[in-house]
């Protein structure tokens, strides 16, 4: 299976940041009803085991194509780009996000739910927005492709994008974290 | 060409020669068993209705009675009759401390598995127990069928974690069924109301029963029942509420219930008689008033040791007692809607399922907190024997036009040095899933990974649920961080899970597979891993290629893109050793060889590192731009 490999392909969708989920539901669902494992529940048992990986892929496949971070991070992978467990951000742009922590952190330690529930919309908003810049940032990649520019027209925003997905972990630890604190109560 | 003249998803020809299948709603009060017939679900029937209380009454001479004439025994030998053994499958002791002090019978043995001492001097285990319910259930079905069942879908509670699923499907087993699939309990009541109604659209199912919520949120469409999300809390239900009915009603007439201290593992005697009694008598006044507006709790004098009891319930003070209970569920309903990524509103109904849902101060609770009226037109207690009814068929090759996606409901992972819990599959991932990832050595000439599965949400292993442990050894002594173990998760489609260890330093594999335990010994783990070892290595080989195939083809379409999009950083020789690496993987993918794949992966790897380093070195420049020199110098020192 030579399209095994790429999630998008799985799905029959053009590798894109913009995936409509309603398509991406749809393909699912139907690919889901040839693939999946109760189809060949009296399959002969490597019949069986064949399924049973292909529904695996299919499943892996649209889990990471849903949420767009997940998404975004496989497309950075198509490119050769991947991102470390342990990739740190650069200093300039960890300090503000360790700040917003220590605060929300005090506002936790203090039982301050209001504040914790404030600070939670105010960091799904960064979110929101950081997430926009992905998608611009896709955007420019996009186009430079078709351009044919110069190669560093690809990796610049490759690299931005790089840098919101690494954000993006301490921003999801910390949503995280408000979720913990508020489901305490 | 033949002609089809059947509807799609109508019973056949094949009708005649399908195999006899059943489906087992296994509760923690009630049991029941279903069938299809004429492509509809149908509940079997026997003496006393439908409904099999799951209550085992074992008597000294080694005799076992099952549903109506055990329980009918609860009150004169409490300690003999094992009712809501559903509570303690797949549990140890201390899961069960709080609940202990509460049960008529006793329980005993260790934080793997919990024992009962009934009369003759036998202990038996969850497990048996249900097994028992489950043997008496077969039996009806066949009575009923006329002739053998030769395959069962049982149900689960979606939050049951592992450990509670396998003991599960061991009880299937011991009882002589085939267990064709686990199958959650709310998927199943949706399975049966989406067809029942054929609808589309978005669904919650609030399921409460005699000892655990569930909440799913599903999606129907088109004959696929897809799970988004789904959470609860599998030791949440009706019985807590007739529990915390008789402790509050006794704590009125100043007599305590259930004062135990929870290393207690014994009660007196006149102790489980009294929360026995009470405790039927909470459940009678809790049933009663689900069509009157009040009801009395009345308990002898003689129970209590003196204080004769007559107390009018009303159904506002049900309310009030059991509110703590609803708010723990309307917790879970709105983590699951989060997580789900949907708000009330976006729901199109909710299905009420399980007995609880009877009474109408949880009716009231439900349609408050989704802002609509639930629907309950199916028999909440039947709906999901019904569902599993239809599981089975489709399984045993009957209907076709259903599919169920089902998710994990709680994530998986290993323990890491420091007793921090990595996340290897997340919840409310759709099943059958996989994940692998690699760790490495954390020790100076570590010769050996001590594996610790476990399954939660939490932080550290201490707060999750350890499923499984094992070791694997074999590891060439070497500097921290030079050893890798490949670690693999795979869960099928009962949500059961597989790990795979894999020592990759050596090139010479050591692969183990190793099924979560639970209960049992160090040497029965041990055994079952030899054996999976040795019998499961045929389907290791076809899994392997498969996923060789998988990875082989994931860097061939990287490496090409790379070549393509990158020219410019592409040695000629580099280009003319890759593209011929390229096409030995080709030819090993099309071959039927792993390991010939995976060596041809390695050779490709090898072949391509001076480009892929001068990527790296390019994507390392472009990311520290505009970074001060040191701050980069220290990045990469780090």
């Amino acid at each position: 299976m030579p399209q095994g490999a790429d999630a998008f392909a799985l799905l029959g969708l053009t590798p894109a940041f913009d995936v409509d989920l309603a398509v991406l539901e749809k393909a699912f669902f139907e690919r889901s009803k040839e693939l999946h494992p109760d189809r060949f529940a009296s399959a002969p048992a490597h019949e069986r085991v064949v399924a049973l990986s292909k529904s695996r892929a299919l499943n892996d496949a649209y889990t990471i194509l849903k949420k767009p971070v997940s998404r975004a991070e496989y497309l950075l992978g198509r490119a050769g780009v991947t991102i470390g467990d342990n990739e740190r951000l650069d200093p300039a742009s960890l300090m503000p996000i360790l700040e917003d922590r220590e605060q929300l952190q005090d506002a936790i330690h203090g039982k301050r739910l209001t504040e914790v529930a404030k600070l939670q919309t105010a960091m799904q908003a960064t979110r929101a927005r950081e997430l926009e810049l992905v998608r611009e940032q896709f955007a420019l990649v996009e186009e430079a492709r078709r351009a044919g520019g110069p190669q560093a027209s690809v990796d610049e925003p490759i690299a931005q994008i790089k840098k919101i997905l690494i954000l993006m972990r301490y921003v999801d630890r910390y949503l995280e974290a408000c979720d913990a604190a508020l489901d305490e109560e | 060409m033949l002609l089809q003249i059947a509807e799609p998803g109508q019973s056949t020809v094949k009708e005649a020669c399908k195999p006899r299948v059943i489906g087992i709603d296994l509760g923690t009060t009630n049991s029941l068993v279903a069938h299809v017939a004429d492509a509809s679900p149908a509940v079997i029937s026997g003496e006393g209705g439908p409904l099999v209380p799951s209550v085992v009454h074992y008597q000294a001479n080694g005799g076992v009675l099952v549903g109506r004439p055990a329980q009918a025994r609860a009150i004169e030998a409490p300690h003999d009759t094992l009712a809501s053994v559903k509570r303690l499958i797949g549990r140890g002791a201390k899961d069960l401390a709080s609940l202990r002090s509460m049960l008529p019978y006793e329980i005993e043995g260790d934080d793997r598995v919990v024992k009962m001492r009934v009369a003759g001097n036998r202990t038996v285990t969850a497990v048996e127990v249900s097994a028992e319910v489950l043997r008496e259930l077969k039996a009806r079905a066949e009575a009923s069928l006329g002739g053998p069942v030769e395959g069962a879908v049982i149900t689960v509670p979606a939050y049951f974690d592992d450990a509670q699923r396998q003991a599960t499907r061991d009880a299937g087993r011991l009882a002589g069924l085939e267990v064709m699939r686990l199958l959650a309990e709310p998927t199943a009541a949706a399975l049966a109301y989406g067809l029942d109604r054929g609808s589309t659209g978005t669904y919650a199912v609030f399921d409460l029963g005699g000892g655990t919520f569930d909440i799913s949120i599903l999606k129907l469409v088109d004959g696929v029942f897809e799970v988004k999300a789904t959470g609860g809390d599998s030791a949440l239900g009706g019985d807590d509420l007739d529990r915390s009915v008789a402790t509050a009603v006794l704590a009125e007439a100043g007599v305590a219930l259930g004062a135990a201290r929870s290393d207690d593992l014994t009660l007196a005697a006149a102790q489980r008689r009294l929360v026995a009694s009470a405790v039927a008598e909470a459940r009678r006044v809790k049933e009663a008033l689900t069509d009157a507006p009040q009801a009395t709790f009345s308990l002898a004098g003689a129970l209590t040791g003196g204080t004769t009891i007559a107390r009018v319930v009303t159904r506002a003070d049900l309310t009030t007692f059991a509110q703590p209970l609803l708010d723990r569920t309307g917790k879970a309903c709105r983590r699951v809607l989060k997580d789900a990524e949907l708000t009330r509103e976006a729901l199109d109904g909710v299905i009420l399922v399980g007995g609880s849902t009877r009474s109408p101060v949880v009716r009231d609770f439900v349609a408050e907190l989704f802002g609509k009226t639930p629907l309950a037109d199916l028999d909440p207690e039947q709906v999901v024997a019904l569902g599993a009814a239809v599981q089975a068929d489709v399984l045993a090759g009957g209907r076709q036009d259903v599919t169920l996606l089902d998710v994990v409901p709680l994530s998986l992972g290993i323990e890491m040095m420091g007793g921090v819990v990595e996340k290897l599959i997340h919840r409310n991932t759709t099943i059958p899933t996989g994940a692998t990832q690699t760790f490495t050595t954390y020790a100076d000439n570590q010769t050996g990974f001590d594996i610790h599965v476990l399954q939660g949400e939490r932080e550290t292993a201490d707060t999750c649920r350890s499923l499984a442990r094992f070791t694997l050894k074999g590891v060439p002594p070497m500097i921290a961080g030079m050893g890798r173990v490949e670690i693999t998760f795979l869960i099928d489609a009962d949500g059961l899970l597989k790990v795979m260890a894999k020592e990759l330093t050596t090139g010479k594999e050591a692969s183990i597979e190793v099924k979560p335990s639970y209960g049992l010994s160090d040497e029965e783990v041990e055994k079952m891993l030899i054996d999976s070892f040795e019998y499961a290595e045929e389907d290791l080989v076809t899994r392997n290629l498969v996923t060789e195939r998988i990875e082989a083809d994931r860097i061939l379409a990287a490496t090409r893109q790379a070549f393509a999009t990158d020219t410019e950083l592409l040695d000629p020789d580099v280009r003319v050793a890759g593209e011929e690496a390229i096409r030995t993987l080709d030819a090993a993918v099309a071959g039927g060889d792993y390991l010939a794949i995976r060596h041809a992966i390695e050779a490709l790897d090898l072949a391509t590192k001076p480009f892929a380093q001068r990527r790296m070195n390019r994507a390392i420049a472009a990311q520290f731009q505009g970074v001060a020199l040191e701050d980069a110098a220290r990045k990469v020192g780090a």
